[in-house]
């Protein structure tokens, strides 16, 4: 609980005097109140504005938050000075500065122009979609009620676009109150121009950054926040549509300044429905590529260049062992002596294999054939052309015999019988300094 | 009346702009925001030294533990964004999905070592 006793408090109270300029600084004031939490922020201000610095500049009108006139930055905070009750500071000093993102005409004072020309931007007004004698009425109870909550109680005080980030960096964001505004009224099935509405926000509302400071700070309890993400659905929605005629026009209004809207009340009762474009500030073909026409094609090029690049990587990893040439080995098969004519011997063969990174010994044995052709050494793979089983020379019969499934080979190498499909494999050969070698692909 | 005098307006006040309170009244919301940003920041050097260096486990810890920050926050702005939580949720949302990220991170992380 809040004490009761009178406290005295330290109030740094932002000053500006348009007359003198400059950047502006910091006022101290000392204020012993009675019961602070009786006490609001503005209670302080017209306070000190009567007993201490009658040319203090700041701004309210109905005190008890229902105006939206004096949101002013408390302690780091965006709040109404009307709401903020002093005992639920901490600290001992109290800190109090105009919003952000506004020009401060003085002291506290700050020009609010720059929310309303978002606001009209928005198109935040509601155009009736049919003629009706009677109001059209929206049940409480109705789900499409239910999810307007309560963000038709803006007071358009500013304290969500002081508090957005966003609102800062980027110009063409309509901001938290105008895009809570125009969600007020996409939602509501009786609006006569929610497709317009929708392009002037479709520019703006990714913007959002999901910092939840307008949600915060608004002293209504309106979430802005939730307001941006309906929009942005149905933005995703409308762009999933196949025959969408939708587009951000947001650029071009900005670049032709405030459109000149006519508001509805102005026009004759007999005239209540006009087409849409009567109300609408022509918006000219854009010139540039509008934020969609960019995204999309920005993720097409992104599309196109990881292509290329995974498919070259894949085309080179596919297509490089083929054009690699390999060097020839020679494998030194015995001396040739060792092999006379007339017989067929069995060698053993080693040699060094690298596959990538990975080294290794292949031993396997080969027939020395020197019979079939006198003159040649005939070496030949010791697989049969079966299915790869190891072959075996038998002397005896003078064959070369599979026991897997009864191949058998001529001494030549040309099939005899069994199942083999063709003649047995040979190597190249050659004679050099009395060894023989065959090549080892 | 008609003596027209130039008001001369001072430039809107910048966010940190002489207010010292900024930071200490900023909110779960920015912060879940601004520490995504770093994460990600985080993780494009921890990727590059787990490139260069592979198989060490403290970076390999770093850099998971990081991705699984980034990774929660990021679940929560999608939750957020379809309105499969309402935004009323969205401080919950922080500490509950960083909760399950590390609870999964530290039984991943177990199961490798």
């Amino acid at each position: 609980m809040a004490s009761h006793a009178p406290k005295s408090r330290i109030i740094k109270v932002f000053r500006y005097d348009p007359a003198a300029g400059g950047p502006g600084h910091f006022d101290r004031f000392e204020l012993k109140t009675d019961d602070e939490s009786l006490t609001t922020i503005l209670d302080v201000l017209i306070r000190l504005q009567k007993t201490q610095d009658p040319s203090l500049a700041f701004r309210y009108a109905c005190r008890v938050s229902m105006c939206g006139s004096c949101g002013m930055v408390i302690n780091g905070r965006e709040a109404l000075a009307c709401k903020t009750i002093l005992a639920d500071l901490k600290g001992d000093e109290v800190t109090i500065r105009p919003l952000n993102h506004f020009p401060v005409v003085k002291d506290l004072v700050v020009d609010m122009e720059p929310f309303f020309r978002k606001y009209e931007e928005g198109l935040t007004y509601f155009h009736a979609a049919r003629e009706l004698s009677e109001p059209a009425l929206i049940r409480p109870d109705s789900r499409e009620r239910q999810v307007i909550e309560s963000s038709t109680e803006c007071i358009a005080c500013g304290c969500c676009v002081s508090s957005c980030t966003m609102a800062n960096w980027h110009k063409d964001y309509l901001g938290p109150a105008a895009l809570n505004r125009v969600f007020t009224l996409l939602a509501d099935s009786r609006d006569g121009l929610h497709e317009e509405r929708l392009a002037r926000s479709l520019g703006s509302c990714y913007h959002c950054r999901t910092e939840l400071n307008c949600t915060e700070v608004c002293p209504k309890e309106i979430s802005a926040t939730r307001a941006i993400k309906y929009i942005q659905m149905l933005a995703a929605k409308e762009a999933m549509k196949p025959g969408s005629t939708i587009r951000s026009d947001q650029r071009d209004t900005l670049r032709q300044g405030v459109p000149k809207l006519i508001p509805p009340q102005s026009t004759a009762p007999a005239a209540l429905t006009p087409e849409p474009e009567d109300l609408l500030p022509a918006v000219p073909s854009p010139a540039l590529a509008s934020r969609r026409e960019f995204l999309s094609r920005t993720t097409l090029g992104i599309a196109a260049i990881t292509i290329a690049f995974l498919g070259s990587v894949l085309a080179a990893t596919a297509l490089a062992p083929t054009l690699r040439k390999r060097p020839e080995t020679w494998v030194d098969v015995g001396k040739a002596e060792d092999f006379p004519a007339g017989s067929v011997k069995t060698a053993q063969i080693s040699y060094p294999v690298k596959d990538g990174f990975y080294e290794s010994t292949v031993n396997k044995p080969v027939f020395v054939s020197h019979q079939a052709n006198p003159d040649q050494f005939t070496v030949f793979n010791s697989r049969c052309t079966h299915l790869g089983c190891m072959l075996r020379w038998d002397d005896g019969k003078n064959l070369f015999i599979c026991d897997c499934h009864g191949g058998q080979f001529k001494p030549d190498g040309v099939v005899k019988a069994g199942p083999p499909p063709r003649n047995m494999d040979r190597y190249l050969t050659m004679v050099k300094d009395g060894h023989l070698f065959v090549q080892e692909a | 009346m008609e003596e027209e005098k130039k008001v001369e307006f001072r430039n809107p006040l910048r966010r940190n702009e002489l207010d010292p309170n900024r930071w200490r009244s900023t909110q779960a919301g920015m912060w879940a925001w601004l520490w995504q940003r770093i994460s990600a920041l985080a993780i494009i050097v921890l990727l590059a030294i787990h490139v260069t260096l592979p198989y060490r486990p403290l970076i390999q810890f770093l850099l998971l533990l990081n991705v699984v920050f980034h990774v929660t926050l990021g679940l929560r702005v999608i939750l957020l964004d379809f309105g499969l939580v309402n935004v009323k949720y969205q401080k919950a949302l922080i500490g509950g999905l960083a909760a399950l990220g590390v609870v999964i991170f530290v039984l991943v992380w177990n199961g490798i070592y």
